[in-house]
């Protein structure tokens, strides 16, 4: 392949490549996607097809106008998408797209290639602001090396041709061109090389510098996901659109081997106390700053009312929180405390912990909780006082609830204890109404109503509401929560998968002695589209792909970076450990080292893990080189077009004037080559022939524009070792007779 | 035909059988055809210089004069002349020698200014201006000019504007003994030159010089030779430094020498062969003393010195 054609492959591999990742991480119009894909395509098999020729007959072409014209079009098409859409990233991205399928369809001076490397270079930026998912490294470390490659292409083709290679070459020229300018061996290898190298910096540079909390990596503007039902006031019905949208809100790492993915587990959001009969409020909504007790450990001191309960272990639940539109914080009920690396943490009335804004970029953090179970006493009927205001927020009840409070009472019949009337009301609920996504927004006065007399089919909310008022006309003291019910289990890291269509609401029951209990009357819904087999079991392995990506790599932190560090240190303990344990077995066994390292392996997992990653992804890269560099290196590209050679030989010839200056023979600045070999005749007559070889290659190639074949190059080589061996030879011998003389 | 260079090596041999014991000579005269340059020789008389361009020209199959230059000799002798034809009622351009492929001026500087300088738009475009009318001349052409050394009688020395219009100069030397040996036992009964065979054509030897110009020339030698000229410009021993046409002059010089040794291309030590032989007689020595013939003694020996103060690219 001539070295011009690769240039411009590149060029155009460099383009779709830095496409591929906009594809991929945003969403594109289809017209756009397929409109550029074409151009794309065309453009390759115009440059496959075409050798050399710069100037395609074939091609239909039209006028510069018609392209000029199309720009500006393009340009007021950018203004009216970004003014109709309001979002000015997404319509320059697009506007940029179609610049580009313009461009590919209009290659034909050099300085196009660059405009195009130019935007290549914009679309992948953009690309990285548009979102941070895991397909962008792959895809980098590919346009990095189509990018080093290009930029080779772009240095040769240029000294070749001078400042303008795609000007007309005079056939003479293009013969010459022919001769050397082909993409040889050494290019390949010196290509491939520097885009190794690049790689390799780039790595030591990620690893190097932490991410900061704002980037391309992270996600940038209108990227975080809107979610329903955790803000402070919350229509009846507004989760229900959501259920449906399936992507990633968090992830959950339950301590150790977690529940083998049987178990469902609430994570909850906000409480709500107040309902006016169309949607609930949260008047409980003053938040508190909760103080930091240790570096990054925010935790509440001793809850109220929880003197004369019995201490129930707390357990730790690991969250990976999406970047999303609200500042809260989810845990399992009820959390204490939560730890990570957070600016500040907030908690209201009813427990709810908060960030002081949403976050942009994904939360990391531990959530301490301690659950609740119903006390023995609460089975015995036993009267209860509850304060005043308690009760004034959590027995409230809308204004003509009377429906409401009669089916109440017919459902609890003869039960007493507050327990005992919510579980019945919970069973009821469960069993007499239907569950289904398909409920418009209720345009009606009293949706709840709605539910419980006339369509008797809803979701979770409606679920809830209805539990929550009927315990409320009974006088029990309840609240609807709002937060998301973990199903989904991933086996591959052992966590929970929670996605927008998780969210879900569910009750709080005070009960006098155990205090809030968590009840949830809806039943499981069965129209959970099933995914199951392999694909299944594909899906999660990308799943905890994605987040190791994003833990490592989008995450990567000081912490982390000291994290590696330390992973990286106690390998090399563990190795030097091995080593001299295995050279002194007759010793006895160090068990404490042994101990001791697999603490720290526990502390430090993490670090490894990252350490892991890297070193793996590192090694795939070289395996890659080494089995390309193997099979294909010797057969793609034929022998003897050497490209290197012509300062390979002159420098074979400097470093025979130099071996010969150490024998006595100098060369001086002012004398010529066959000058100086009839020097070397006069002087050293038995290195002639080897010197006259040499010289006369490197004359050849040096004042005479010749290449050199391979085997010149080799012969060339031999010779100046003949030489050398020639003079070590005389040493030897100069020194044997000197010794003898002294003898 | 066959190989340049064997081609131009059977020219030498040819005319080695006359010009004994001078291949360098004979070579750099080669050499000069080649480059379209004119050859100017000096030497005392006697040793050969006439005979040298007389074998040339016999080797060559081309037309030759010569021109015996004398203290009387006119332009008109040289040019030709127009002289009135009766006939025709019109007068009629006669031809002078001066229209001939190979041109030998024997004894140059014997003949006045004004004859010496009618040979000047002759060599240097090849072509005559008599009466408003140019002639054009055949080609190939070249002047091979003879003269003895300053400051024998009835001499009138070139003028530097004319010196610069020959490619090189030689000088041819005594022979070694032997040799001159050699051309005492040779039977006297014809003039040596006249016994050599022509061995190429006139097509031949302009093939030929279309073949030099196409000897490639690296760049860096190209900067060596400029800056050996430049030295020569800045040398404090040199009145007056090499020109432009003596640059050039090198250049050609040194690629027709390159094809002469069988070579596409051309290396430094060509350049550093023909410096002095091309070079010397283009500058003026500052302080020039003694015999004039010293003087172009010494400029050949700054000329050297310069050359080896230029370090060679490698």
């Amino acid at each position: 392949m001539s070295l011009d054609q690769a240039f411009r492959l590149t060029s155009i591999l460099l383009a779709g490549v830095s496409f591929i990742a906009l594809f991929l991480e945003s969403h594109l119009p289809g017209w756009l996607t397929f409109l550029t894909g074409v151009a794309l395509i065309l453009a390759l098999v115009r440059v496959t097809e075409l050798t050399g020729d710069p100037s395609p007959g074939a091609r239909t072409e039209l006028s510069t106008a018609v392209w000029n014209g199309l720009v500006i079009l393009g340009f007021v098409g950018f203004w009216a998408d970004s003014l109709m859409s309001g979002e000015l990233l997404p319509a320059g991205v697009r506007f940029l797209l179609v610049l580009m399928v313009i461009k590919l369809f209009t290659l034909r001076c050099f300085r196009d290639y660059l405009h195009l490397h130019v935007m290549s270079v914009v679309v992948m930026l953009a690309a990285a602001a548009m979102g941070a998912d895991f397909w962008y490294f792959p895809l980098f470390v590919v346009y990095l090396f189509v990018g080093v490659w290009t930029l080779l292409l772009l240095g040769i083709t240029k000294q070749l041709k001078g400042p303008d290679p795609s000007a007309p070459v005079l056939a003479s020229q293009q013969e010459t061109r022919g001769l050397y300018g082909r993409v040889t061996p050494q290019v390949f290898r010196l290509a491939n090389e520097l885009a190794l190298f690049v790689f390799g910096v780039t790595l030591l540079l990620f690893f190097a510098l932490p991410r900061l909390q704002a980037g391309f990596y992270q996600n940038g503007q209108g990227a975080a996901i809107r979610t329903a039902g955790f803000s402070d006031a919350v229509d009846l019905g507004s989760i229900g659109p959501i259920k449906r949208d399936p992507r990633v809100v968090m992830r959950v790492e339950p301590p150790g081997r977690g529940p083998d993915g049987k178990g469902r587990l609430y994570l909850r959001g906000i409480a709500f106390d107040h309902y006016d009969g169309r949607s609930w409020v949260n008047q409980l909504s003053r938040r508190r700053a909760v103080r930091e007790t240790g570096p990054g450990i925010f935790a509440l001191n001793g809850s109220q009312g929880d003197r004369g309960r019995p201490e129930r272990p707390s357990f730790q639940l690991k969250i990976f929180l999406e970047p999303l539109d609200t500042p809260v914080l989810f845990g399992a009920p009820f959390m204490e405390a939560v730890s990570g690396n957070l600016p500040a943490v907030q908690v209201d009335v009813s427990g709810s912990f908060y960030l002081p804004f949403p976050s942009v970029a994904p939360v990391e953090y531990v959530a301490v909780s301690k659950s609740t179970a119903v006390l023995p006493a609460d089975l015995q009927p036993s009267p209860v006082v509850y304060h005043e205001a308690f009760l004034r927020y959590f027995t409230q009840v809308p204004a003509r609830s009377d429906r409401i409070a009669a089916l109440a009472r017919t459902v609890v019949g003869q039960e007493r204890t507050p327990y005992g009337q919510a579980m019945a009301i919970q069973d009821h609920l469960a069993r007499n109404y239907r569950y289904s996504l398909e409920i418009p927004r209720a345009e009606q006065a009293n949706p709840l109503e709605e539910f419980l007399f006339n369509r008797k089919t809803g979701y979770c909310e409606h679920y809830a509401t209805a539990m929550v008022i009927m315990l409320r006309t009974l006088g029990v003291p309840a609240r609807l929560v709002t937060g998301f019910l973990a199903t989904e289990w991933n086996e591959y890291g052992n966590y929970y998968v929670v996605r927008q269509q998780d969210a879900h609401a569910w009750v709080e029951v005070h009960l006098a002695h155990s205090g809030w209990i968590v009840m949830d009357p809806t039943p499981p819904s069965e129209d959970i589209g099933d995914m199951t087999g392999s694909w299944q079991g594909w899906a999660s392995m990308v799943d905890h792909i994605r987040l190791l990506w994003n833990r490592v790599v989008v995450q990567f932190s000081a912490a982390d970076q000291l994290a590696i560090v330390q992973g990286v240190r106690i390998s090399g303990a563990t190795v030097g450990q091995k080593v001299w344990g295995s050279t002194s077995k007759w010793f006895t066994p160090p068990t404490s080292w042994r101990e001791r390292i697999v603490d720290l392996y526990d502390r430090s997992s993490t670090g490894i893990l990252a350490a892991g990653f890297i070193a793996i992804l590192a090694g795939l890269c070289l395996l890659l080189w080494l089995g390309w560099k193997q099979s294909r290196y010797g057969r793609l590209f034929p022998k003897g077009s050497i490209q290197g050679d012509r300062r390979a030989v002159a420098k074979l010839y400097t470093d025979m004037i130099l071996y010969l200056s150490r024998k006595g023979v100098q060369k001086p600045v002012n004398t010529g080559p066959l000058q100086f070999l009839d020097t070397i005749r006069t002087q050293w007559t038995g290195a002639f022939p080897l010197a006259a070889t040499i010289t006369e290659l490197y004359c050849r190639e040096r004042f005479g524009r010749a290449r050199l074949k391979s085997d010149e190059y080799i012969i060339a080589q031999n010779t100046l070792d003949q030489l050398i061996s020639l003079t070590r030879k005389q040493d030897g011998e100069t020194e044997k007779t000197g010794a003898g003389n002294g003898i | 035909m066959m190989n340049p260079t064997e081609t131009i090596r059977s020219i030498q041999n040819n005319i080695a059988r006359v010009i004994k014991g001078k291949p360098a000579a004979v070579e750099m005269t080669v050499v000069c055809l080649l480059a379209r340059g004119h050859l100017l020789l000096e030497d005392v008389p006697g040793v050969g210089k006439t005979t040298l361009a007389h074998s040339l020209a016999r080797s060559l199959d081309c037309s030759f004069k010569r021109i015996q230059f004398t203290s009387d000799l006119l332009p008109s002798d040289i040019v030709g002349v127009s002289i009135f034809n009766r006939q025709k009622q019109a007068f009629e351009f006669m031809p002078g020698p001066i229209f001939a492929n190979i041109v030998l001026a024997d004894e140059i500087n014997r003949t006045t200014p004004k004859t010496q300088s009618s040979l000047l738009e002759a060599m240097s475009e090849a072509q005559i201006s008599v009466d408003n009318q140019t002639y054009p001349l055949g080609q190939p052409f070249m002047v091979i000019a003879t003269q003895n050394p300053a400051e024998y009688h009835g001499t009138f020395p070139l003028p530097e504007s004319q010196l610069d219009r020959f490619l090189m100069k030689l000088r041819l030397g005594y022979p070694m003994p032997e040799e001159e040996k050699k051309v005492l036992e040779r039977t006297p009964s014809l003039h040596p030159a006249e016994e050599l065979r022509p061995i190429v054509t006139a097509q031949d030897v302009l093939d030929l010089q279309a073949q030099a110009d196409n000897i490639f020339m690296d760049e860096s030698l190209t900067d060596y030779l400029l800056s050996i000229v430049q030295a020569t410009r800045q040398s404090e021993l040199l009145a007056l430094g090499v020109s432009t046409r003596g640059a050039l002059a090198l250049n050609r010089a040194t690629k027709a020498l390159a094809l002469a040794r069988g070579r596409t291309y051309c290396l430094p030590d060509d350049i550093r062969e023909l410096a002095p032989i091309v070079l010397s007689h283009r500058v003026m020595v500052a302080h020039a003393q003694g015999l004039r013939s010293r003087g172009f003694e010494q400029a050949e020996c700054i000329i050297r010195d310069i050359v080896d103060s230029v370090p060679v690219p490698v």
